[in-house]
């Protein structure tokens, strides 16, 4: 038994890498459909913040992702963006990071077909340049946003657009989100949610998510979305099963397989020790 | 974008991504092609962006238009570059100068309010009169734990007082705060990268089917062929093993 236990013990890690591999692939060709019955609190205050607002509320949106956390973020902003248009809210889509204006075309290309068919660019939804020094961005929105936006990614005139009528500043906005695995959302909270009194949500990686609770607990943000848990946790608050929802049997099984993985090398360990 | 560019561009991507995968068997030559396409090809999406969205708007087209104002910030961001030729570089203090002034201007104040202020006022606040009257014992609760899980980790970080007797207890206590916070901290990193992996693998599933032409599969099969290949091109010969 000592023996195989020591075997055990000093297995190639790329067994366990196998393992894993064929855990998450798993679930992906033969969905479980695993329930996601814990909805965080946090998302879920970002929903009824969404879910509060009047038709034709204006939401800014700062897609500030990069394909490198895509997976943890796109589907984020999507379901947020499903929802804002399905309550009929205005949705002004931007990025302060290079890396993310694929993945905002990918986003406006969907948009007609499956995320809001029927409503109009320009109208409903408008999405605005990159551009670079975030803080300089960030504190011009609160003042004037037309000097530093004055026209949209495709060169129309930004001012002429219906979906921007009375829009000037974040005042005149109802809610401001940003999506990121950087540290642009510390950003947005200092420099226009605190500073123009902007209510404000945000949407982050897993990683990153556990320093943003100080913001939940002094109101600084009104919602938090963290990870592929939390894109999940907000498909299900409106019923729409995507890319977050099909992430939680994958996520379930390897969880499951580092917890085993975890008690049996403790187990084994203890077992080599006093046994 | 054409249907023979989306099949290349999952081709790419595929490819790519089992090339890196790849270093988890052992390092090779396609997981260094990657590695560096990587690195050039993040910085050829940048700098097209740079060019498309911000440069030709905000720069060319404005002074096409006769605006020459916007030569001012220009110039002062040219000057940086003159880093890179030693006889010149010291213009570049102009430059580094104004950004030093407008961001410190900017930063210390706005930091100061959000990243501090405020929160010490959201520990103070749940325990005012008029919050303890109408708060329910939860929230109460809630931030007393909070409020006992600053101030002992505080005095784990101060290190100006020996640490014993009351203090020592106080820090021992925000040590197990400290615990608490990276162990969440860390399931959390945990359960953020499987999430990535699981983005590579459903994208490599998408490109495994047959409207990219099985792409997964046959790189995949590549990729086993070329080590099986390698193994034995590299095996040292028997003789020269056991001479070893």
């Amino acid at each position: 038994m000592k023996n195989f236990i020591e075997k055990l013990l000093k297995i190639d890690r790329r067994v366990i890498f196998l393992a894993l591999t064929l855990l998450l692939v798993f679930p992906i060709v033969r969905p479980l459909g695993l329930p996601n019955k814990n909805i965080g609190n946090e998302v879920k205050a970002l929903y009824e913040k969404i879910e509060g607002l009047p038709p034709g509320s204006f939401i800014m949106m700062s897609l500030d992702y990069d394909p490198a956390t895509r997976p943890e973020l796109h589907p984020q902003a999507v379901a947020v963006i499903r929802h804002a248009m399905r309550k009929n809210l205005r949705v002004m889509i931007l990025t302060l990071n290079a890396g993310a204006t694929g993945l905002i075309d990918e986003i406006g290309e969907r948009m007609p077909k499956d995320i809001a068919p029927g409503k109009v660019y320009g109208t409903d939804y408008v999405i605005l340049p990159y551009q670079p020094n975030p803080v300089a961005v960030m504190t011009q929105i609160g003042m004037d946003m037309y000097k530093i936006y004055d026209k949209d990614r495709d060169g129309a005139l930004l001012k002429d657009m219906p979906v921007m009528k009375g829009i000037r500043n974040v005042k005149d906005m109802q809610l401001g989100m940003c999506i990121t695995g950087t540290a642009m959302l510390d950003y947005w909270v200092a420099y226009t949610a605190d500073k123009f009194k902007f209510p404000f949500a945000g949407g982050t990686t897993a990683v990153s998510q556990m320093g943003y609770a100080p913001y939940l607990q002094t109101g600084q943000l009104k919602g938090l979305m963290g990870g592929m848990k939390g894109a999940a946790d907000y498909e299900t608050l409106i019923g729409v099963k995507e890319k977050g929802t099909s992430g939680i049997d994958a996520l379930s099984l390897a969880h499951m397989m580092v917890l085993i993985l975890i008690v049996a090398a403790n187990i084994m360990m203890l077992w080599l020790k006093y046994l | 974008m054409s249907e023979t560019m989306m099949i290349f561009g999952g081709w790419v991507a595929a490819g790519l991504t089992i090339f890196l995968f790849s270093f988890l068997y052992k390092d090779n030559p396609f997981f260094k092609i990657a590695e560096h396409l990587y690195l050039g090809a993040g910085m050829g999406w940048v700098f097209q962006t740079m060019l498309f969205q911000t440069w030709i708007p905000k720069v060319w087209e404005p002074l096409r238009a006769g605006d020459y104002y916007v030569l001012i910030p220009s110039l002062l961001g040219l000057t940086l570059v003159t880093q890179f030729f030693p006889k010149i570089s010291w213009v570049s203090r102009y430059g580094f100068t104004f950004i030093m002034g407008y961001g410190s201007g900017l930063v210390i104040p706005l930091t100061i309010s959000t990243d501090l202020m405020k929160q010490i006022g959201g520990t103070i606040s749940p325990f005012m009169v008029s919050e303890i009257t109408r708060g329910n014992a939860t929230s109460l609760l809630n931030a007393a734990i909070v409020a006992i899980g600053f101030i002992c980790v505080l005095f784990y970080f101060f290190f100006s007082v020996e640490h014993k007797g009351v203090i020592k207890k106080a820090s021992n206590v925000g040590i197990y705060f400290l615990m608490l916070y990276f162990g969440a901290a860390f399931g959390n990193t945990v359960m953020g990268r499987f999430s990535l992996l699981y983005g590579r693998f459903d994208d490599l599933y998408k490109y495994s089917g047959e409207r990219f032409h099985y792409a997964t599969f046959v790189i995949l099969g590549a990729m086993v062929l070329y080590f099986i290949v390698d193994h034995f091109r590299t095996r040292k010969p028997a003789v020269e093993e056991e001479a070893a």
